[in-house]
């Protein structure tokens, strides 16, 4: 270890890296997490989880969406307050109110998505708070503070300019100022939250160097990762999290990509997944998808979908699943690829053609933008369907409760009247309310964007039926969802997304969730 | 092959930046020359002067309104707070017989005291902004009618002993000679809200707060104080406007000032503040403010009545904003790279490689290598166009398919709705 000093602090610098010697010789743990439980009305989403951290190791830890990783890190960095348990930080018990308490006592995050203010130059967001002042006091001097950054990126060995508008960087460079401005609070401990998820594969490279430069100084990082292969790269160990619970701690180089994705999907599968596809190879093609890109996330998407059939989206959050769906709706400009619905080539440009094609979206998130909560069961079935129900300048008041009536009853959606606010139903009727939008336009082809999210139990296996009755009675459904067993109970035939490309093509027969994980985390050229 | 796209050539970037900072004055004298060519007598003295004095008090408010519309929020009580606290400054010294510089004071600490409450609302009670202020905007207008009784307000004429203060915003040569020293006022005031907003941490809180508020508190900026500090520095400003109103204006009618402040922001966007916040300059904003009073002059000299100023106004903002939104949208664009771009691109890696080689060679070696690399450059040129060629041809062809699909199908549709 080169030891940069001058002779004033000698002796300070001598010690502070004698200190650092002995903590990395002695394996020190910096943190360590006992038993924290965490809930959310209803949900509990850390049972007693034990996490350990010791000084200058990168540590993975990894778990399906909503293991809860996210929300122990948040515990940690004070954006939520545990509710039981323990945090050990530097041998003293540590309990931190809010993120800037903890950054005080040097555990820093770099979320995944970027927070920054992008209006703002490189320097200036580095030391937005803690600014350089020209002496009296008064002004700010940003030439000083330039030159302070510089020594800083010099120290990380970025190359990046200080005085630059940050909204100019590509996304990986801010990320890197992200890191630098995390480095530059002292830091004991770094948080990384899937911090490659928009990187280039150089870019990467650069991120694990400074990693492991950081490391070699004593800073412990904690990893977070979906991507197998980068956990293998960098860290020194791995920690498991499963549904809030804690599965257990290896030394990375003691176990296989398979052991992990073992340990992370290795829950009780009380869902019985389906043995064979309900459609024959032969069944009419009702939508043809080819070459499909639109943004960052849709890349060349090509896939066809029967009729009659439940085509099941699986991939890890930020596959590129609901943009696809987004795109095919026509609720995000699409950048080129073709689109053919019953064999013909349509261009879809916004969401009333696709509507008109008999295209119907059910948003992962229905609040915001399946449906108007603060309006009746009736309102919100007809929001798609007026049209067919005016006569004249007037809307037929009599048909739409008719119809209305009508698909209550069929879907069983509990509700004491139709004029009832969508506010005082529950999550799985709210679903049902949206189901019927749709059926009511006679969509043919609907996209359910994660069906079952936030709906209890007994409402799952409703909507199950229920999507298994649509397909039976020939509507082609393309479900995407992130939970694997629902995935493997659905579907007929599942494609598999990772970072906006489709990397598996599954039938149903003969699959296995280790064989849709490994597809799921199936990045390019690596 | 990450940085594609993003790397612009140096040239381009001072392009962008240039136009950005030049678009506003470049059109200020563009606009004062046409004047000056098609309007009657407008290049004088005398409507130099007009200008000039149009733009105090709008200029005044547009200054603190510029800070508020950094963090991201909007003040409308700008306008009714000037007007407000110059009637009560004017009641104090006329119904009451304050002295003069007593009477002053109070407008400035009824402006401030405004802007406080603004900033209160919208801080710490977490208001919107637009609520906030508009009801600030009929409080104030309420108050100063209150005061006053609903009676107008009349300062000292110059020629009363009390009259001095006039002199600061125009000053009257015994000749005749006018000059307008509030441009210097106004300048002075502008010199000293660009200092705080570029060169302290009030100013670099401020656009930080209106960049990414989140990421600021989480910085640990104290964002609550630093919103709240916009609001002040408005409230502040609106004071200076309303001294400068009754300065040259003598007498202050009650219930005045609506409409004022939608001049201040409109100044403001014409300047280039960004209304989503984060982005905005203090001269910036004087130049909206300056091509405001330009039309407003200029336009009568070219026998357009004053009240096409109004209109125009309308034009150059919505153009000004369109603009804005314009440029956002191509920096933010994602580039889509079609094989034509992927091809010069890996072209311009090769040639740029054997550039170095050259540097390093000497005699015929080099020769030789020039003279290749001239090939290769020729025939890259030649290969992109037709790839390009090829690419737009091929664009076509799908959206004449996807059309004749598209209309087969409405065809269709029409033939099913008909035999329902």
């Amino acid at each position: 270890m080169i030891i940069h000093t001058t002779k004033g602090n000698l002796k300070n610098t001598v010690f502070s890296n004698f200190l650092l010697l002995r903590r990395l010789l002695l394996n020190e743990s910096v943190l360590s997490m006992k038993g924290i439980h965490k809930r959310f009305m209803g949900v509990h989403a850390l049972k007693g989880v034990d996490f350990n951290l010791k000084y200058g190791e990168i540590h993975a830890l990894v778990g399906e969406n909503g293991a809860g990783k996210s929300t122990m890190m948040k515990v940690l960095t004070g954006i939520y307050e545990k509710d039981s348990g323990e945090i050990q930080f530097q041998g003293k018990l540590f309990h931190p109110h809010n993120p800037t308490q903890a950054l005080t006592a040097g555990i820093g995050i770099i979320h995944q998505e970027l927070n920054m203010m992008e209006h703002l130059t490189v320097a200036q967001n580095i030391y937005i708070g803690r600014e350089t002042m020209k002496s009296g006091g008064l002004f700010l001097d940003d030439k000083g503070q330039n030159q302070r950054a510089e020594a800083l990126f010099n120290r990380l060995n970025m190359n990046i300019d200080p005085s630059e508008t940050l909204s100019r960087l590509t996304v990986g460079k801010q990320q890197m100022v992200e890191i630098a401005k995390a480095v530059s609070h002292d830091l004991k401990v770094l948080i990384l939250d899937e911090p490659t998820a928009a990187l280039t594969e150089i870019e990467i490279e650069e991120l694990f160097t400074i990693m492991r430069n950081l490391a070699s100084k004593g800073v412990a990082m904690i990893y977070i990762s979906h991507r197998m292969d980068e956990i293998g790269r960098i860290s020194d160990r791995v920690t498991v999290m499963r549904d809030g619970e804690y599965v257990g701690t290896n030394d990375t180089k003691k176990v296989s990509k398979e052991d992990i994705i073992n340990m992370m999907v290795g829950r009780i599968i009380y869902e019985k997944p389906k043995v064979k596809s309900n459609v024959s190879a032969d069944a009419r093609v009702v939508l043809e998808v080819n070459n499909l890109n639109a943004g960052r996330l849709v890349k060349d998407v090509s896939f066809k979908l029967h009729e009659g059939e439940i085509l099941g989206f699986a991939g890890l959050m930020g596959a590129g699943r609901t943009e696809t769906a987004r795109a095919l709706f026509g609720a995000d400009e699409i950048q080129s690829g073709t689109i053919k619905v019953n064999g013909k080539p349509v261009k879809i440009t916004n969401p009333m053609v696709a509507v008109r094609h008999g295209i119907g979206y059910l948003s992962e998130d229905r609040k915001r933008y399946g449906l108007a909560t603060g309006l009746s069961v009736i309102e919100n079935s007809l929001m798609a369907s007026y049209d067919k129900y005016e006569t004249g300048l007037f809307i037929h008041a009599g048909k739409i409760r008719a119809i209305t009536d009508e698909y209550v009853n069929k879907l069983s959606i509990k509700t004491p009247t139709i004029d009832q606010l969508l506010n005082n139903l529950s999550g799985g009727n709210q679903q049902k309310v949206v189901i019927a939008k749709w059926l009511i336009n006679d969509a043919d082809i609907l996209i359910f964007d994660e069906p079952t999210r936030g709906i209890d139990v007994g409402a799952k296996s409703e909507i199950y039926t229920l999507m298994n009755e649509l397909a039976a009675q020939g509507k082609s459904i393309i479900m995407i969802s992130s939970e694997l067993p629902e995935v493997l109970r659905m579907s007929d035939r599942i494609i598999v997304m990772c970072e906006g490309r489709v990397t598996g093509e599954l039938d149903i027969e003969g699959t296995s969730q280790e064989e849709v994980m490994k597809y799921a985390t199936m990045r390019e050229n690596v | 092959m990450s940085e594609i796209g993003s790397n612009k050539s140096i040239s381009d970037r001072v392009k962008e930046i240039g136009m950005q900072k030049f678009l506003a004055p470049a059109a200020l004298v563009i606009l004062y020359i046409f004047f000056g060519i098609f309007g009657r007598n407008f290049f004088s003295f005398t409507s130099l002067v007009n200008i000039l004095d149009a733009s105090y008090y709008i200029g005044f408010i547009a200054i603190g309104v510029t800070f508020v519309i950094i963090t991201g929020g909007i003040d409308l009580s700008v306008g009714t707070v000037m007007m407000a606290a110059a009637i009560i400054g004017g009641t104090a010294y006329k119904s009451w017989g304050w002295p003069m510089w007593l009477s002053l004071i109070v407008i400035m600490v009824v402006a401030t005291a405004f802007g406080y409450f603004n900033g209160i609302l919208v801080s710490r009670l977490r208001l919107p902004p637009f609520i906030a202020t508009l009801g600030t905007m009929m409080i104030s207008m309420g108050v100063g009618s209150i005061v006053s009784n609903v009676r107008s307000a009349t300062y000292p004429t110059r020629s009363e002993a009390d009259g001095w203060f006039k002199s600061i915003f125009k000053y009257l040569g015994d000749d005749g000679l006018t000059i307008p020293t509030g441009f210097i006022v106004l300048f002075i005031t502008a010199m000293i809200a660009f200092l705080i907003l570029t060169k302290t941490k009030m100013g670099r809180y401020i656009f930080a707060v209106g960049s990414n508020k989140e990421a600021a508190r989480l910085s640990g900026v104290d964002v609550q104080k630093w919103e709240m500090m916009a609001y002040v520095i408005s409230g502040i400003t609106a004071g200076i406007g309303a001294i400068a109103f009754a300065a040259v204006y003598t007498t202050v009618m009650p219930a005045q000032g609506q409409g004022f402040e939608l001049y201040a922001i409109a100044g403001a966007v014409i300047g280039g503040t960004s209304l989503s916040g984060g982005v905005g300059s203090v001269f910036g904003t004087l130049i909206g403010v300056y091509i405001m009073s330009t039309l407003r002059v200029g336009l009568p000299s070219m026998d357009l009545q004053a009240h096409y100023q109004t209109f125009f106004t309308g034009v150059v903002v919505i153009g000004a904003v369109l603009l804005d939104l314009y440029r956002n949208k191509r920096a933010s664009e994602v580039r889509i790279l079609n094989p034509a771009d992927i091809y010069r691109n890996t072209q311009t890696t090769v040639i740029n490689r054997m550039k170095k080689e050259i540097s390093g060679l000497s005699g015929s070696e080099a020769e030789e290598k020039k003279k290749e690399l001239s090939s290769i450059r020729t025939e890259t040129k030649s290969t992109y166009i037709r790839m390009k060629k090829e690419d737009k041809a091929e664009k076509k062809r799908i959206l004449a398919a996807e059309k004749a699909a598209e209309k087969a199908f409405q065809k269709e549709l029409k033939g099913d709705l008909k035999t329902l």
